[in-house]
């Protein structure tokens, strides 16, 4: 663990130089035990980091870095993680790169939903906009480059991987990722008093749905 | 119904305050005005709550017509305001009256001028807060900017008290503008000689500046890396692309991303540059933590009485 200067209110603790689940791990425990001190404004958890905002009128840098210092993380990964379960219509018509990925990979797109439908990915960060999560890791067999030319408009709702990597687009915005499916549930939604369904940390399953159910939870094609 | 009714929306104003915290782990940026300096004389002036909102108006044209009376201040850039065709100072406040007509005709000085008024408008805060972020749909009036068939409602006030402020207080928006920084994140990451030259050139900002950040033009600061691993942003961060060209990030940044950063600008500093228009000439000088955790601590404590 290592706390760098970030700001003239801010600290950044880094835990490792790469991106592994361990990380992920001490990154939440960290977090959980940062959430308990007064006068913090701000915190980001990130793959391997947390940015830490506080209060000058409460803590010196020195003071806030010896604060930081004494809180312990311990290597064991936890078992009681929440998962939430996504349902996603992975159908062509939403997926609008599920055929392109079947020819590349030399998959059909029955293989391809099979595929990412069975793995369980944690959220290792939200961000670049408000809900979206940083999901990972997406199986060797369907890792993906961005597309080299960005779309200039993802439809909202939209699933997407990108190399061992994958999201849902809270809000229709330009991207880069792979289209993959498209979910009914609403990333950002200000109805819910945390805003956001999955927090930094939790784990995420999605499950395939039929267009039928797809459109009677209120999915938009 | 007491308020302003909007004659004008201009192109680019928004409703704001200190910005939207306790949210930047979910993706949502802090927002805020983008020079605290300009908003907290606003409100001072007025003798409203440190806190209350206002108006950030980037570009003229914004004209509004008074249904009742109140008493106002304006603060930041001189974007040569006329009240019923009389032009009128910022860093002032006026009193009024039902009727009255107000225009910001003009850029004269600085980019964005804030308008107060007393007690604040009647606004509802969205998630703590009336911070406008246009690209997360968030604040007051529907996360967006304001047009023609808004009404910013308030309370009518009569017989304010007229305050000037005085000139020693009123900056003066300078073709150059030295900023403050303080070395941090990826500094190792920046050879010697990058450094130096980081240190030693002069930059000037670039067109393609808006709420999420200020763009550099200059000589190119190459890092040894071409990216990092996502994390967090603070404000005022100074992120520099494989491409070279220094982008200083603020009140409406990504809340996390990927390129190497340098430092980060002196927040007070950042208030300033909110205020630099296109092609303003950038230095950068070296700062040390506790010299600037004094400077801003003395910066909020001279609008705290």
């Amino acid at each position: 663990m290592e706390i760098k200067l970030a700001s003239v209110d801010s600290v950044i603790v880094y835990f490792d130089n790469k991106i592994s689940l361990d990380v992920s791990f001490n990154v939440k425990q960290y977090l959980e035990e940062v959430k308990k001190l007064e006068g913090i404004i701000d915190i980001v958890p990130s793959y391997t980091s947390i940015l830490i905002t506080y209060d000058i009128f409460i803590y010196s840098y020195d003071q806030i870095v010896s604060v930081l210092e004494k809180i312990k993380v311990n290597k064991i990964s936890s078992s009681d993680n929440k998962i939430v379960e996504i349902p996603v219509y992975y159908g062509e018509e939403v997926g609008l790169d599920l055929k392109r990925i079947s020819e590349e990979k030399n998959l059909s797109i029955k293989e391809i939903i099979d595929i990412h439908s069975s793995g369980s990915y944690r959220v290792y960060a939200i961000g670049f906009a408000p809900g979206f999560a940083y999901m990972g890791e997406v199986d060797k067999r369907i890792n993906i480059n961005r597309l080299e030319n960005p779309r200039k408009s993802i439809p909202k709702n939209s699933l997407a991987i990108a190399n061992e990597q994958t999201a849902i687009y809270p809000q229709s915005s330009p991207g880069g990722w792979n289209i993959i499916g498209k979910t009914t549930i609403e990333m950002f939604d200000k109805s819910l008093s945390s805003l956001c369904p999955v927090n930094v940390g939790d784990e995420v399953k999605f499950y395939s749905i039929s267009k039928e159910e797809f459109l009677k939870q209120g999915g938009v094609l | 119904m007491s308020g302003f009714e909007i004659i004008n929306p201009g192109i680019l104003t928004l409703v704001q305050d200190k910005g939207r915290f306790s949210y930047a782990h979910i993706g949502v940026t802090s927002s805020g005005c983008m020079d605290e300096y300009a908003y907290f004389w606003a409100n001072k002036l007025l003798g409203n709550a440190k806190d209350c909102n206002v108006l950030e108006i980037a570009f003229p044209s914004f004209s509004v017509k008074a249904c009742e009376d109140i008493s106002i201040s304006i603060t930041g850039a001189d974007l040569s305001l006329s009240i019923n065709g009389t032009y009128s100072k910022p860093w002032s406040t006026y009193n009024i009256k039902k009727g009255d007509i107000l225009k910001f005709c003009k850029s004269l000085k600085g980019v964005r001028a804030y308008l107060a008024v007393k007690g604040g408008f009647l606004l509802n805060k969205d998630f703590d807060s009336y911070s406008t972020t246009i690209k997360e749909g968030l604040g007051a009036i529907k996360g967006r900017a304001l047009i023609k068939s808004d009404f910013l409602p308030y309370t009518t006030y009569k017989h304010n008290h007229k305050k000037v402020l005085k000139e020693k207080y009123i900056p003066s928006y300078d073709k150059t503008l030295v900023l403050r920084v303080l070395l941090s994140y990826q500094e190792n990451e920046f050879e010697e000689k990058e450094k130096e030259k980081f240190f030693s050139s002069e930059f000037s900002v670039s067109p393609e500046s808006n709420r999420m950040g200020m763009k550099l033009n200059g000589e190119k600061i190459i890092p040894k890396i071409s990216g990092i691993i996502s994390e967090g942003i603070a404000f005022g961060s100074i992120q520099i692309p494989s491409s070279g060209q220094p982008i200083i990030l603020l009140k409406d940044r990504q809340t996390i991303g990927g390129y190497a950063k340098i430092g980060s600008v002196l927040a007070i500093d950042c208030f300033k540059l909110s205020q630099a228009k296109n092609n303003t000439k950038i230095r950068f000088e070296e700062i040390d933590i506790k010299s600037a955790q004094e400077k801003m601590k003395n910066f909020y404590l001279d609008f705290d009485n």
